[in-house]
């Protein structure tokens, strides 16, 4: 447990607290009902609580970008130890290490960039949550490393592609970038690949149409 | 409304409000996928019970003091 040090996490705890506070001095005086009670009420129960509200999902929206957030199911450790592996070479690894994602590259590689891709991401987010629950809860570690496969491994080069374009002339030089680009953009020939780039986390199953 | 309802009810949505607060702040605290998703979903919905107690019990007041005012209005009338 950490304390929190972001702008909006001390917001969404300071107001909290005076919300807290206005509250139990009602539950301890019990105040007659009249106009000023009712006021300090207004700031309790609803103005203060919906401002530490507003920061605080705000605030854990951001949260949920994290490789902490994401390492907190247990099946996830291993993807989760191998991305803060200064030695390690893996895909994800190196993209931890650099900084423009930094703690945030689980979410850099797996969100979705559509229109509507932080709300579809969230949605997949609570389904992995859900197949936690009821699945994966009491799954040992070395058996979940076997089962969990990405679910839309065709969509994967998209997700590459928001940063390396293909559209680059350097990039384009590369005799092997060259020859398959059609199949590269169209995600027919993965980038994480063991003839390319190599697999993105070493613990990691070349997953199949159809896997989950 | 009786005034000891108002303030049992205001006293539930106190506590609702407390528990709102401690689930919103323990995510500021834990930031792992249950504090986070109980935060999001049992703490909004104590947060908004709350609001909407306190809301009722407002307009419930209201409605006793608008009711109390118009028939004393019309006593007074009668009376005349």
């Amino acid at each position: 447990m950490n304390l929190p040090t972001q702008p909006l996490a001390v917001i969404a705890l300071c107001l909290a607290a005076l919300s807290a506070t206005i509250v139990v001095t009602y539950l301890v005086t019990r105040p007659p009902l009249v106009r000023a009670t009712k006021l300090w009420l207004l700031l309790g129960l609803g103005i203060l609580p919906i401002g530490a509200a507003f920061a605080g999902n705000v605030q854990g929206f951001e949260a949920t970008k994290e490789r902490e957030f994401c390492g907190s199911c247990h099946v996830m450790a291993l993807h989760q130890r191998d991305s803060e592996d200064r030695s390690s070479n893996s895909l994800a690894a190196r993209h931890a290490r650099n900084a423009y994602f930094g703690s945030a590259n689980c979410y850099a590689c797996h969100a979705d960039y559509g229109m509507f891709g932080t709300v579809v991401t969230k949605l997949g987010g609570l389904r992995h949550v859900w197949l936690y629950l009821t699945e994966y809860r009491a799954t040992p570690i070395e058996e979940a490393k076997k089962t969990i496969k990405l679910r839309n491994p065709e969509k994967m080069n998209g997700n590459c592609m928001q940063c390396h374009s293909t559209e680059d002339l350097v990039w384009l030089k590369v005799p092997d970038h060259r020859s398959s680009l059609d199949d590269e953009r169209a995600g027919r020939v993965s980038c994480a690949s063991e003839g390319c780039h190599g697999l993105a986390h070493p613990f990691f199953r070349p997953p199949k149409r159809g896997d989950r | 409304m009786a005034t000891h309802r108002m303030h049992r009810l205001l006293t539930v949505a106190s506590v609702c409000a407390l528990a709102a607060l401690a689930l919103m702040t323990w995510q500021l605290f834990d930031p792992r996928v249950f504090p986070v998703i109980v935060a999001m979903s049992l703490g909004q919905v104590l947060g908004t019970a709350s609001f909407a107690a306190f809301g009722y019990v407002v307009f419930a007041d209201l409605r006793a003091r608008l009711t109390a005012a118009r028939e004393a209005r019309t006593i007074k009338t009668d009376a005349e």
